[in-house]
């Protein structure tokens, strides 16, 4: 029996937050996307569009990630727009490089005109944007944020 | 919880039939939603200005210099995004169909050089020798420019025609809806629009969106 006992130290380990593996990324196409986006969720959701090409993007990141490690009631996810020939190149060696534990979805879908209107009528396409979500409210962040921009985004769902 | 996640699936059942049947179509597909996307600077129907910026060969372009053009297609470009490079081959391929017709591709790289080194003046001028550039390349010294026009991201399209002194903006957004491959896309925003130009028609997508690197 004392592979269970290792199995609920290991999950355990899981679910403590600060001890998370480092991502992977996972890919998704339009459909898992617009789920993402439509679901309403229990916690507040901190919706993120990058690309490891995106400076002002990678700059921001950090506070994502700690947003994500610092409160329980507060769920990141990071939508890569990079190229999904990329995945194992580039995105997945920069998750690691920058210890990135919040979930990565990279969305393969060039067809961005048909579904960057379904985060929000605002958005023309420049990234970063952030949607931040909790229920059926939602907030949408058209531009980079600072750290303390980004709590203040957050507070207003408490 | 077994009560909340079947309705939480079945809400998302239930997006998912509405998006694919077409009942919100026009939000959720349309391009041409509203004016909505562009937040500053101009809106089709603006008078667009007119600059002197420096081109890659060291002298000032102006959109008075060109007495024949019948409009202008202006793209803020640059050297470091991923996106304005994927479309570096089909901005020239636009240029010369285009110009032949009135409607010259005028390049404006808006950043920063201090924030993006390799979109520096001399780099561009490396850029455009690489590629064969066969349109002005210009620098918006100073930042003066972009914001007037409201471009965010590189690439951005601003499609002027001239009406009398004036260079009036018609279509503002994308080249077109798939950056990845130029085979395989469906709609051709701009060309669209400059066909519409040409043919005195109206033009079906004023605005379109699409994903590209913010201006810094």
């Amino acid at each position: 029996m004392k592979w269970t006992l290792y199995l609920f130290i290991l999950l355990g380990l899981l679910s403590c937050k600060e001890d998370k593996p480092i991502s992977t990324t996972q890919v998704i196409q339009r459909e898992g996307f617009i789920n993402i986006i439509n679901e309403p969720s229990e916690k507040i959701q901190v919706i993120n569009f990058w690309a490891t090409w995106c400076a002002p993007c990678v700059e921001e990141l950090p506070y994502f990630e700690k947003v994500n490690t610092k409160y329980d009631d507060v769920d990141v996810v990071l939508i890569s727009l990079d190229d999904v020939e990329k995945v194992t190149s580039t995105v997945n060696p920069f998750l690691k490089e920058e210890e990135i534990k919040s979930a990565v979805y990279l969305l393969d879908d060039p067809y961005a005109a048909e579904w960057i209107p379904t985060v929000d009528d605002h958005w023309d396409g420049a990234i970063p944007v952030t949607l931040i979500k909790k229920g059926k409210e939602k907030y949408f962040i058209n531009k980079a944020v600072t750290y303390d921009q980004l709590e203040e985004a957050i507070a207003q769902f408490r | 919880m077994k009560i909340v996640k079947f309705l939480s699936l079945s809400a998302v059942i239930l997006v998912a039939v509405v998006i694919t049947s077409g009942v919100i179509d026009t939000k959720v597909m349309g391009y041409d939603v509203a004016a909505t996307i562009q937040e500053s600077g101009y809106k089709v129907g603006d008078v667009a200005t007119d600059f002197s910026l420096k081109n890659i060969d060291g002298k000032m372009v102006s959109l008075s210099d060109y007495k024949q053009a019948k409009g202008f297609i202006v793209i803020f470009t640059c050297n470091h995004c991923p996106y304005s490079v994927a479309y570096e081959d089909r901005i020239i391929a636009i240029d010369k169909k285009y110009k032949e017709l009135g409607y010259p591709v005028i390049a404006i790289n808006p950043n920063d050089t201090e924030t993006y080194p390799a979109d520096s003046y001399e780099n561009m001028i490396v850029r455009a020798r690489e590629k064969g550039f066969t349109f002005p390349y210009l620098f918006d010294e100073g930042q003066k420019i972009y914001p007037q026009y409201g471009a965010t991201k590189t690439p951005h399209v601003y499609l002027l025609k001239k009406e009398g002194p004036r260079n009036v903006v018609r279509y503002i957004g994308a080249i077109d809806d798939n950056h990845k491959d130029a085979s395989k896309v469906k709609n051709h925003f701009l060309e669209d629009a400059l066909q519409a130009l040409l043919n005195n028609k109206k033009i079906e997508n004023t605005y379109t969106r699409a994903i590209g690197c913010s201006i810094k």
